[in-house]
C-alpha cells in the first residue's frame, strides 16, 4: 500500500521536525535581535554574518561527518594552521596558485587520513588519537614558520576571501556548495549512509559487511580536507596565514554541530542541523557585539545557549521515546 | 516544535539578560567611538580603557569597549571590527591582535568611511602600503627605546659580563619584536653578556613559568632574564622562587603593571619599564574625536616611558 499523505505526515517530522526546531531557535533568535538593535536586520550586517559563520560552518561540516560516526576531532583547529601555514608559504615561494590551494587541501586530508589511520588500524580511542594529532599538527606548523606569520599575498588569491558573485561574498558561495556537497554525500551516497551506519551501531555494521576501518578513515578524512579548505578562507581573509590560528575552533565546530541536534553519542544528525548550528553562534556573537555587551558576558551568554540547547534537544528526545 | 519553542524562549530570554546590560547602543546624537582591545583582561589594557573612558567622559562621546577572548585570536577581532562597522561607529580605536593580520579589517572600516586609530601596537608599514587602508594615527610608546633602557639595566646590573636569557611575546607582534630588538641593540656595547636562551612564552604568565623554569633546567647558569611582558616576567619569578634561586637572578619586565611594582618593591622582581597605558587610552579617544570632527591629527604620537626599578616603583605616575 502506498503510504498516503497522513501517515507520510509523522514521518516527515521525525525527520526534518528536529532541524525545524534548530530553524525556529535561529528565527527567534533573528527576531529579538532585531526588535533590540536597529543595525542588526540590514542586509549587509546578514551578508556580515554570513561571511564570519564560514569558517567555523566549513570545519563544521567535516565535524559532523566524525560526530555521526561516533567519534571526534580535536585536531581540527591545528590541522587547519598547518595546512595554511604550508599552503601560505608555497604561495610566497612562487607555486601557481591551483597547485598552492591542492598542496593546502591535501596537507589536511593527509592529517586527517593519519587521524583516520590511528583510530581504524591503530586502535586508538578518536578523542586520544585526534588530541595527539592537534599537538602535532600545532608544533609543525610553529616549527615550519619559526613561529612568525606569513603574509603578503597576491590580490587573485585575496579574492577568494574579498570577492563577489552577484553581491554575496565568494566564502559565503563556497561555503553553501560545500554543504550542498556534504548534504548530498551523507544522504544520498554509500559513504553517507555507513556513516550513520557505523555511529549507530559499530559492531552490527562492520557484521553486516561493511568496510567500517575504510569509511572511518574517510570520514577523518574529510574532517580533514575541510579543515585545509577552511585554512585557504582564513589565510585569504586575513592576508595572513599564522601557526597559532585556529586555535580552539575544534570546540566552536562541536558547538555548532551539537546545537545543530547531532547527537556526541553518534548514529544521529544532519548537516543542514549544522549550518544552522554555526549560523546561530554567528548571529549570537554578531548580536551580542552591535549590543556593546562585555566580552565576558558575550562568553557566558554563548555558553548557556549550548548548554540549553543540548538540553532541550536531550528532554525532547527522552519524550519521544 | 516544542524545541522551537523552548529555542525562541531561550532567545528571549537570553536578549531579556542583554538588554539589561546594553545602554550605550542609542544614546542620541552624541558620536560613538569604539575601542577594540587585543584582550580585556591583562591589567595594561584595563588601565588603557579607564583612561579612554576618562577622555570620552570629558569630551561627551559615547565609548564601546569591546575584546576577543583571547589576546592572539585575530580573526575574532576582525569580526568584533567588521561588527562594530555594521552599527556605523563614527571612528575605531584598535589596538591590533596581530600587525598584519589587522590590515584587511583597517580596509574595511576606511571603506565604511570609518577613520581608524591605531593604538599600542604598530601595522606592519610593508603590508599596509600594499593595502588601500590608511591609519589615520598611531599612539604608542617607543618599544625600541624600552627595550634598550632594559638591556642597558641588565648589562650594568651585572657589571658587563654574564648570561642572560629572554622570554619573547608572540613572534611577528611588532611590540614584542621593537622591544628585542632595543634589548640587543643594548647588549650590543657589552660584549661580555651573552643571551644563552631566547624563547617565546607567548605574552602568558603561565607559559612565562614553564618556559623558564625548562630554561633553568637547561642553562642554570643563567644570571638574568628579560622578560618582553611583566606577565611573563612574573611568571619567570615564580620559576625562580620554585628553584630557590630569588635573589640570585635579575629579572626585568616590562609594562609596569601593579603586580611588578609590587614584586620590585619586594625585591623578586628588578626593574620593568612603564609604558602609560592610561594617557595611551585618552590619546586614542582624543584624536578620534578630533578625526570625527573634521581636524587634522599627527600621523604619530610617541608616549613616553621610563624605567622603574626599586627607586621609584613605589610612586605612581600612570
Amino acid at each position: 500500500m502506498r503510504p498516503g499523505p497522513i501517515t507520510r505526515l509523522p514521518n516527515f517530522f521525525s525527520h526534518y521536525g528536529r532541524q525545524l526546531g534548530t530553524l525556529a531557535g535561529l528565527v527567534g533568535l533573528i527576531l529579538v535581535l532585531w526588535g533590540l538593535t536597529p543595525h542588526f536586520l540590514t542586509v549587509s550586517n546578514l551578508l556580515n554574518i554570513a561571511e564570519q559563520a564560514t569558517i567555523i560552518a566549513i570545519v563544521a561540516a567535516g565535524m559532523t561527518f566524525v560526530i555521526i560516526t561516533g567519534g571526534i576531532d580535536l585536531a581540527v583547529g591545528s590541522v587547519l594552521a598547518f595546512s595554511g601555514v604550508v599552503m601560505a608559504s608555497a604561495l610566497l615561494r612562487g607555486l601557481p596558485l591551483p597547485l598552492a590551494l591542492l598542496l593546502g587541501l591535501g596537507v589536511g586530508l593527509t592529517c586527517g587520513l593519519i587521524n583516520g589511520l590511528l583510530i581504524t588500524v591503530g586502535r586508538l580511542p578518536p578523542f586520544i588519537a585526534t588530541l595527539g594529532m592537534m599537538s602535532v599538527a600545532r608544533g609543525a606548523a610553529l616549527m615550519y614558520t619559526e613561529g612568525r606569520p606569513i603574509s603578503g599575498f597576491t590580490e587573485s588569491f585575496r579574492s577568494l576571501a574579498t570577492g563577489e558573485v552577484l553581491k554575496i561574498p565568494t566564502p559565503v558561495i563556497i561555503m553553501i556548495v560545500v554543504y550542498l556537497i556534504a548534504h548530498f554525500v551523507l544522504r544520498r551516497t554509500k559513504l553517507g549512509r555507513y556513516t550513520y551506519a557505523i555511529g549507530g551501531n559499530e559492531e552490527a555494521a562492520l557484521l553486516s559487511g561493511i568496510n567500517v576501518r575504510l569509511y572511518k578513515t574517510m570520514v577523518y578524512g574529510i574532517a580533514g580536507l575541510l579543515s585545509g579548505l577552511a585554512a585557504i578562507l582564513l589565510t585569504a581573509r586575513l592576508n595572513s596565514a599564522q601557526p597559532i590560528a585556529g586555535m580552539s575552533y575544534e570546540l566552536d565546530a562541536i558547538a555548532a554541530t551539537v546545537i545543530g541536534g547531532t547527537s556526541l553519542l553518534g548514529g544521529e544528525g544532519t548537516i543542514t542541523g549544522t549550518l544552522i548550528g554555526a549560523l546561530i553562534m554567528a548571529v549570537l556573537r554578531n548580536g551580542l557585539n552591535l549590543l556593546s555587551v562585555s566580552s565576558f558576558f558575550q562568553q557566558v551568554v554563548i555558553g548557556s545557549v549550548i548548554i540549553l540547547a543540548v538540553l532541550i534537544d536531550m528532554g525532547l528526545k527522552r519524550r519521544g521515546k | 516544535m516544542k524545541k522551537a519553542l523552548g529555542l525562541i524562549l531561550l532567545g528571549i530570554l537570553s536578549m531579556t539578560f542583554l538588554s539589561c546590560q546594553r545602554g550605550t547602543e542609542q544614546s542620541g546624537g552624541t558620536p560613538r567611538i569604539a575601542l577594540v582591545l587585543k584582550t580585556a583582561n591583562n591589567p595594561f589594557f584595563i588601565d588603557m580603557q579607564k583612561g579612554a573612558e576618562e577622555a570620552a567622559k570629558k569630551l561627551g562621546v559615547t565609548l564601546i569597549v569591546q575584546a576577543a577572548e583571547r589576546e592572539v585570536d585575530v580573526e575574532k577581532q576582525m569580526q568584533i571590527i567588521e561588527n562594530l562597522i555594521q552599527t556605523k561607529v563614527a571612528a575605531l580605536c584598535v589596538t591590533p591582535s596581530g600587525s598584519r593580520e589587522i590590515v584587511p579589517a583597517i580596509e574595511k572600516a576606511n571603506r565604511a568611511g570609518i577613520p581608524v586609530v591605531i593604538v599600542d601596537t604598530r601595522v606592519d608599514a610593508k603590508t599596509m602600503s600594499e593595502s588601500t587602508g590608511k591609519v589615520a594615527t598611531f599612539i604608542g610608546s617607543d618599544n625600541y627605546e624600552g627595550g634598550r633602557l632594559a638591556g642597558e639595566f641588565i648589562a650594568k646590573k651585572l657589571d658587563g659580563k654574564g648570561k642572560v636569557a629572554v622570554l619573547e611575546g608572540i613572534p611577528g607582534h611588532e611590540t614584542g619584536d621593537s622591544r628585542l630588538k632595543g634589548f640587543r641593540e643594548a647588549l650590543k656595547a657589552f660584549p661580555g653578556i651573552e643571551i644563552v636562551a631566547t624563547q617565546t612564552a607567548n605574552w602568558e604568565r603561565d607559559q612565562g613559568f614553564n618556559v623558564f623554569q625548562n630554561l633553568l633546567q637547561s642553562h642554570p647558569e643563567i644570571q638574568a632574564v628579560f622578560a618582553c611582558s611583566d606577565l611573563m616576567a612574573l611568571g619567570a619569578v615564580e620559576a625562580i622562587a620554585a628553584a630557590k634561586k630569588t635573589g640570585q637572578i635579575t629579572v626585568v619586565g616590562f609594562d609596569a603593571s601593579d603586580e611588578a611594582r609590587k614584586a620590585i618593591l619586594g625585591g623578586t622582581m628588578d626593574a620593568t619599564v612603564a609604558q602609560s597605558p592610561a594617557m595611551m587610552g585618552a590619546m586614542a579617544i582624543e584624536n578620534a574625536y578630533h578625526l570625527i570632527k573634521g581636524e587634522q591629527v599627527q600621523a604619530e604620537f610617541v608616549v613616553p616611558i621610563k624605567l622603574i626599578t626599586k627607586e621609584n616603583a613605589g610612586t605612581s605616575d600612570k
